[in-house]
């Protein structure tokens, strides 16, 4: 019996992957509906903050997110633009990441759509720009000495969405969805040195990293992974794909959870019976 | 008749200016009060961007809003420039230490930032502020047009603190050089660094090549740095030994830094002709694009040691798992916190943090870089020390109510 | 010649460090245009460090196929995915959509590069689970100390786990979200802290090394 277990312990990983592919797609092909109980303090002080801004201001969405982090971060995006369309929020769209053109191309062909918002009027894309830290500086003075033109080549300063905002000053919210670390320039370069509220949505693996910022209120919320997503789009009441991927995300930590606890199981016995 | 005439048009012409000047001046009201005591100068300690404006506070009620105007010699005419009330502005709240700025008790000071309002002024530019007060929109009190010259600083007295540590630390960093030890001083076991020769005698012996990581970080990285100086002292044991080395590269600028640092390490073991160009190669400046083909080529060649040095974001599990299904033997190191789990699950020796900040001194135990590592461990003991003192100052300081004690504590330590 | 191979980079280096040292403590104007400018030829030289870089893989892969080395097959697939992303991205002058029509670039972006970088990451969930296997095995203290916070961590991220441990410690009148909420803002940041803090006295001192010239590997010998 104890080489069967031993075997069991030093079982092929391809077995552990076929496993976890199995339990993974069961959620996909049915949605279970697992419930979400908890809301994290992070992601519900995000929520109030965005929830906070008076209809009609304008806030800064910095999304700097690859493909390789879309299926965690795109939802953020989604459900936070959603709600701020909901609220009738200004939304201004910059980035600081090449990969990133492309995902915000694909958001903005859908969500403002849905809202019926129209660009320039109620949302305007600023093209990629390599140097971050050079662009928020520029924007602590003079927003349109970096952002003197949108991606479609208008003059900034002349959209309508674009009234009455010369710097931070006017600018009540910054949003950053990354899964590099751009935040943490926000947070030193705007946040903390202009006294504008920064929000951050990240990876789940970089989520813990955070920890110290927002404890000093540096960082006023979080939103981490796609559970901070489906807390996110449960608050905002817009369900999407962060809400689905949980019942995958669920699954998958129960069968870590069981795997880790079988492992201590079996090496117990083999040791000690 | 022509001499009547002009007498009785030039007598018209007294009359009505006679009565003009009578006559009460319709539509203007009477004049304000002015706000007394209202200066204004550059700002000081900043670009040359901003003003300071200063006046008593206490002289109208408490909801009083004020609003600061200002023009410029371009501009012309008057503009807007902050509106506020009393309470959000006093002199407490400008964000400078207490020994580069006093606050008048009763007093109102505020930073006006012009750059936005009307662009970028060259050094030495007039500007005139004025300040009104306003009770429900109504204006009260209007205080006189003060010309202030904005001008470019030269040094921020408000970083003295951060000066005052790093002229400490470059001081006990060119003192500790200096004398500089010939007898080795003890630095402890560093597990990871010592397992390096038993990687490569392993390649060796397996005749299998060694993989040589060194992450996605840009040259001007810390631990990149870092690992170049690992990557130069792995390269010469790996030439002593007569083993081979090969290092993917993410970022061209470290790749070229690299080449130059093999070479030398091949050159000083005396096996020049070993040396290849191809060492050093580059793969990909994609993070993930890196981690597929990396992966591709430890699964096909089998190495017998693969190092993992530098920084590294999502792609170091993909990595070490991958090295660790090979079997070869793994040390990693990193400053990024958030994958040193990954590595602590699927290397064999980590090295966390400053370890690998340490590794260029522990491998080639030169005197002076060793000595460097004692200014290393010296700012930690101030910094533990800080911490241990200061937070005592500041519990006992919060307790006993002692405040003054309690702000230039926090204040000493702040960055501004 | 000594002058130029030796001493003229160590020179530029200190007198460079120098200068981006001290405009942190030098407000004006000048100082300001300086770390722009420094930043700018930094992009310039990535620039062609890239050409340098792209020219160097393109020779290495080409020299594998020629000489049919083992693994020759996947060198023909850097040349296809250059090419399949470039010429795309030249014909539509680097536009992903025109006109409301997806161009060659944004097919080959949403379909091609998204779905590959999006699987890359996604492998990592399958590592993860596997290595989790392996390692929370308590062998020693730390390990069981280890397994203790990654279980009690994975347990609260789970409804079913929530509810079990209402089940079993719910008298004790510590939700799992406040013992996680604990665990995650008190002993792991105290860790990340220590961390930080050494990492950012090490990286002075390095910095230090370079900038006066006593690490100079990366300058080769002559």
């Amino acid at each position: 019996m104890k080489e069967n277990l031993l075997k069991f312990l030093k079982i092929d990983r391809r077995w552990i992957f076929l496993a976890l592919a199995m339990i993974l797609f069961v959620p996909i092909i049915k949605p279970i509906g697992l419930p979400n109980k908890t809301i994290s303090k992070d992601v519900q002080n995000a929520f109030n903050y965005l929830d906070k801004v008076p209809a009609g201001s304008f806030v800064l969405f910095s999304l700097d997110y690859d493909p390789s982090t879309r299926p965690e971060l795109h939802p953020q995006a989604v459900a936070a633009l959603r709600y701020a369309f909901k609220k009738n929020l200004r939304v201004g769209i910059v980035t600081y990441i090449a990969g990133s053109t492309g995902l915000i191309q694909q958001l903005i062909e859908k969500v403002p759509a849905e809202a019926g918002k129209v660009n320039g009027t109620d949302y305007v894309v600023y093209p990629y720009m390599a140097n971050a830290v050079a662009a928020m500086t520029q924007m602590a003075s003079d927003f349109y000495g970096i952002y003197d033109k949108d991606i479609d080549g208008r003059d900034a300063r002349s959209l309508p969405v674009m009234k009455g905002v010369r710097n931070y000053k006017d600018i009540p919210l910054i949003v950053n969805i990354t899964g590099t670390s751009i935040l943490d320039f926000w947070v030193a370069y705007v946040g903390d040195k202009y006294n504008v509220p920064v929000v951050g949505g990240v990876t789940a693996i970089s989520q813990p990293g955070y920890g110290p910022y927002l404890q000093t209120g540096q960082l006023k919320g979080l939103i981490g992974g796609m559970k901070g997503a489906a807390e996110f789009e449960s608050l905002v009441k817009e369900p999407g794909k962060g809400t689905s991927g949980i019942d995958a995300l669920n699954l998958a930590h129960l069968m870590v959870l069981l795997l880790i606890l079988t492992s201590n199981i079996i090496l117990l016995v083999v040791r000690y019976l | 008749m022509a001499k009547t005439k002009t007498l009785a048009v030039l007598i018209a012409f007294f009359l009505a200016a006679g009565a003009a000047s009578a006559a009460p001046k319709a539509g203007k009201t009477a004049p304000v009060p002015a706000i007394a005591g209202f200066t204004a100068a550059d700002m000081p300690y900043d670009a040359g961007n901003a003003l300071l404006l200063r006046w008593p506070d206490g002289q109208y009620a408490a909801d009083t809003v004020y609003r600061v105007f200002l023009s410029t010699a371009e501009a012309g005419g008057w503009v807007q420039a902050d509106e506020f009330k009393a309470a959000d502005r006093s002199a407490k709240a400008i964000p400078l230490p207490f020994w580069a700025w006093e606050p008048l008790p009763g007093e109102l000071a505020v930073k006006l930032e012009i750059g936005a309002l009307v662009g970028e002024l060259k050094s030495g530019s007039d500007v005139k502020v004025k300040v009104a007060a306003f009770e429900k929109d109504k204006l009260i009190a209007e205080s006189l047009a003060v010309t202030a010259q904005i001008r470019g600083n030269w040094f921020r007295l408000d970083r003295l603190n951060n000066l005052i540590l790093l002229t400490v630390v470059v001081i006990a960093f060119f003192w500790a050089v200096s004398h500089a030890k010939r007898k080795g001083l003890f630095i402890r076991r560093i597990a990871g660094l010592d397992a390096i020769d038993e990687a490569i005698g392993r390649s060796t012996e397996m005749g299998k090549p060694i993989y040589y990581v060194p992450g996605i970080g840009q040259m001007s990285t810390i631990s990149t740095i870092a690992s170049t100086f690992i990557l130069g002292e792995v390269a010469k044991k790996v030439a002593s030994y007569d083993s081979q080395i090969k290092v993917p590269h993410y970022d061209p600028v470290v790749m070229t830094v690299a080449k130059e640092v093999v070479k030398q390490s091949y050159l000083e073991a005396g096996r020049p002709d070993s040396y290849r160009e191809d060492l050093n190669f580059f793969v990909s400046h994609d993070q993930f694009s890196y981690a597929a083909s990396v992966d591709g080529m430890i699964s096909r060649e089998k190495p017998a040691a693969i190092f993992f040095m530098g920084y590294f974001m999502a792609e170091s599990l993909l990595l070490a798992e991958v090295g660790s299904t090979t079997g070869a033997i793994q040390i990693a190191g990193t400053d990024v916190e958030h994958q040193l789990p990954f590595f602590f699950t699927a290397c064999d020796y980590t090295l966390i943090g400053e370890e690998l900040y340490a590794a260029g001194a522990y491998l080639s135990k030169e005197p002076m870089l060793v000595s460097a590592l004692k200014v290393q461990d010296l700012g930690k003991l101030v910094v533990m020390v800080s911490v241990a003192i200061g937070g005592l100052l500041v519990a006992v300081g919060a307790k006993l109510q002692w405040d003054n004690l309690v702000q230039v504590i926090m204040t000493l330590f702040k960055a501004y | 010649m000594k002058i130029i191979k030796n001493y003229l980079p160590l020179a530029m280096v200190m007198v460079m460090g120098l200068l981006m040292l001290g405009s942190y403590y030098v407000p004006h104007k000048l100082s300001v245009d300086y770390v722009e400018q420094m930043n700018k030829w930094e992009n310039i030289v990535f620039a062609f460090a890239f050409l340098l870089g792209l020219l160097s893989l393109f020779v290495s892969h080409y020299g594998k196929i020629r000489r049919r080395q083992d693994g020759w097959g996947y060198s023909i697939f850097v040349f296809v995915g250059f090419l399949i992303m470039v010429v795309p991205s030249l014909i539509s002058g680097g536009k992903q959509m025109v006109d409301g029509q997806v161009t060659g670039l944004g097919w080959s972006f949403r379909y091609v590069y998204n779905a590959l970088s999006a699987t890359m990451f996604a492998v990592l969930a399958f590592y993860i689970v596997s290595t989790a296997y392996r390692s929370f095995r308590i062998k020693s203290a730390q390990a069981f100390v280890l397994f203790v916070a990654a279980f009690i961590l994975i347990l609260g991220k789970v409804p079913l786990g929530q509810m079990a441990w209402e089940s079993v410690l719910g008298w004790t009148g510590y939700g799992i979200d406040r013992v996680i909420e604990w665990i995650m803002s008190v002993p792991a940041v105290a860790g990340k802290r220590g961390i930080m803090i050494g990492i950012a006295i090490g990286a002075i001192v390095t910095s230090l090394k370079i900038i006066f010239g006593i690490e100079r590997q990366y300058m080769g010998k002559d």
